[in-house]
């Protein structure tokens, strides 16, 4: 006899695998990205690229929370995105997981705000704002953000808020209508 | 050759990255690089890889340079510096795990020493073996598109839709292959591979972080 684990709360083989799945998917799509990224990133316009594409680097978790629906799948779909990323397509490998993790913290932050009851419109927008939080915070330090002008730091931070709601919220929320609509998922 | 287990490494990468993202130390981040790159280069890597990885770093450090030379406040000067720097640094930390261990072996070593349990590890491993057949789909979906004359673009959900879909299936389908392969979840498992660790590796990481706190506190380096 096959002994598989059915209780609901722990991770299963099958969630694991498709978050994997889709951070590799994702890190396949986006490598089209990183040549517009990086044109822009050459030139002190960097602070303005970062930003105006963190909402892309952040979708994995709102994605998983909004596709799963679990305690902690965005923190472990950021996670385990930032890894897939790590070992397979850059070798920014520090920076990838630490950032990865902030990233997961922040967009799980915004649905346990709402106690993890709401993985829709309010719960999106909460995760939006509080990862735009959190991951500018970080990057004060990790970015010396802190160190440039106000101007532009108050920019940035619209820039990024804008980003994150644009790919992190808008784009998921459409992504987890087509997803419903068809009825693959079962829960 | 001195060899480090990879889950040391990862612990090394992990510490110090931290650490380096609060210190503004040219010095501390010059030292950061040299320590990896000797590794590195002990470690007989790909020195094409290497060479590629600099190149490509190369703009990335000079764009975030000259933003802070355009729009930093404070002596701008020393701040730019120790942001390319700061790059630089976390490019070789990363560059010492990643380009020393391969994915399977750094996997397999979390498993047994950091407590990554087997669902995860294998689940992992069992992913990786997709790339080919990620980069193969995602073709198809876009020229499935192209038949019908519709371009996907990054701005809308379609494209990531159908990722989804295919991840769906094709998590369902290998974690039931699994199972029937007799992997169960959830219980133990007999190692094939041992991955040795001594026990003084688990030092390093400790040492090397409060080495990095200590001359960053007290000698405060430019």
């Amino acid at each position: 006899m096959q002994t598989v684990n059915e209780s609901k709360a722990k991770w299963s083989l099958r969630d694991v695998i498709f978050l994997a799945i889709i951070a590799i998917f994702f890190g396949v799509i986006f490598e089209v990205w990183s040549a517009a990224y990086y044109a822009v990133a050459a030139t002190p316009l960097k602070p303005y690229a970062n930003d105006l594409t963190l909402g892309v680097w952040l979708m994995a978790a709102p994605l998983a929370g909004a596709i799963l629906q679990k305690v902690g799948s965005s923190l472990l779909g950021e996670v385990l995105a930032a890894a897939v990323e790590m070992m397979l397509f850059s070798s920014w490998g520090a920076a990838n997981l630490i950032s990865g993790f902030i990233q997961g913290i922040g967009t799980e932050l915004g649905f346990a705000a709402t106690g993890y009851k709401n993985w829709g419109k309010l719960g999106l927008t909460f995760s939006v704002i509080t990862t735009t939080i959190v991951t500018f915070i970080w990057d004060l330090f990790n970015s010396g953000y802190a160190d440039y002008k106000p101007s532009l730091m108050i920019t940035l931070f619209i820039i990024r808020l804008i980003s994150a709601g644009f790919f992190g919220g808008v784009l998921v929320y459409y992504i987890q209508k087509l997803v419903a609509k068809s009825g693959v998922l079962k829960h | 050759m001195f060899k480090i287990n990879p889950t040391i490494l990862v612990a090394i990468m992990l510490s110090i990255g931290v650490e380096t993202s609060f210190v503004r130390s040219i010095i501390l981040n010059g030292i950061v690089v040299l320590i990896s790159g000797i590794y590195l280069l002990m470690q007989r890597p790909n020195f094409k890889l290497i060479g590629l990885m600099i190149l490509i770093s190369i703009p990335l450090a000079f764009g975030t340079w000259w933003s802070f030379i355009a729009f930093g406040t404070g002596d701008t000067h020393h701040l730019a510096l120790v942001y390319a720097s700061r790059l630089y640094a976390y490019l070789f930390l990363g560059a010492a795990v990643t380009l020393t261990v391969p994915v399977k072996e750094l996997l397999f070593s979390l498993n047994q020493h950091a407590k990554i349990s087997n669902t995860f590890t294998y689940g992992l491993l069992a992913a990786f073996n997709l790339v080919p057949r990620v980069r193969r789909q995602v073709q198809i979906i876009r020229y499935a598109g192209a038949l019908r004359g519709v371009t996907y673009h990054l701005w809308q959900p379609q494209i990531y839709f159908k990722a989804i879909l295919s991840a769906l299936h094709w998590s369902d389908d290998l974690a039931i292959a699994m199972t029937s392969h007799g992997f169960s979840e959830g219980f133990p498992r007999t190692q094939t591979v041992k991955d040795i660790l001594p026990k003084w590796q688990w030092g390093i990481p400790v040492v090397l972080a409060i080495l990095y706190l200590v001359i960053a506190i007290v000698y405060k380096p430019w």
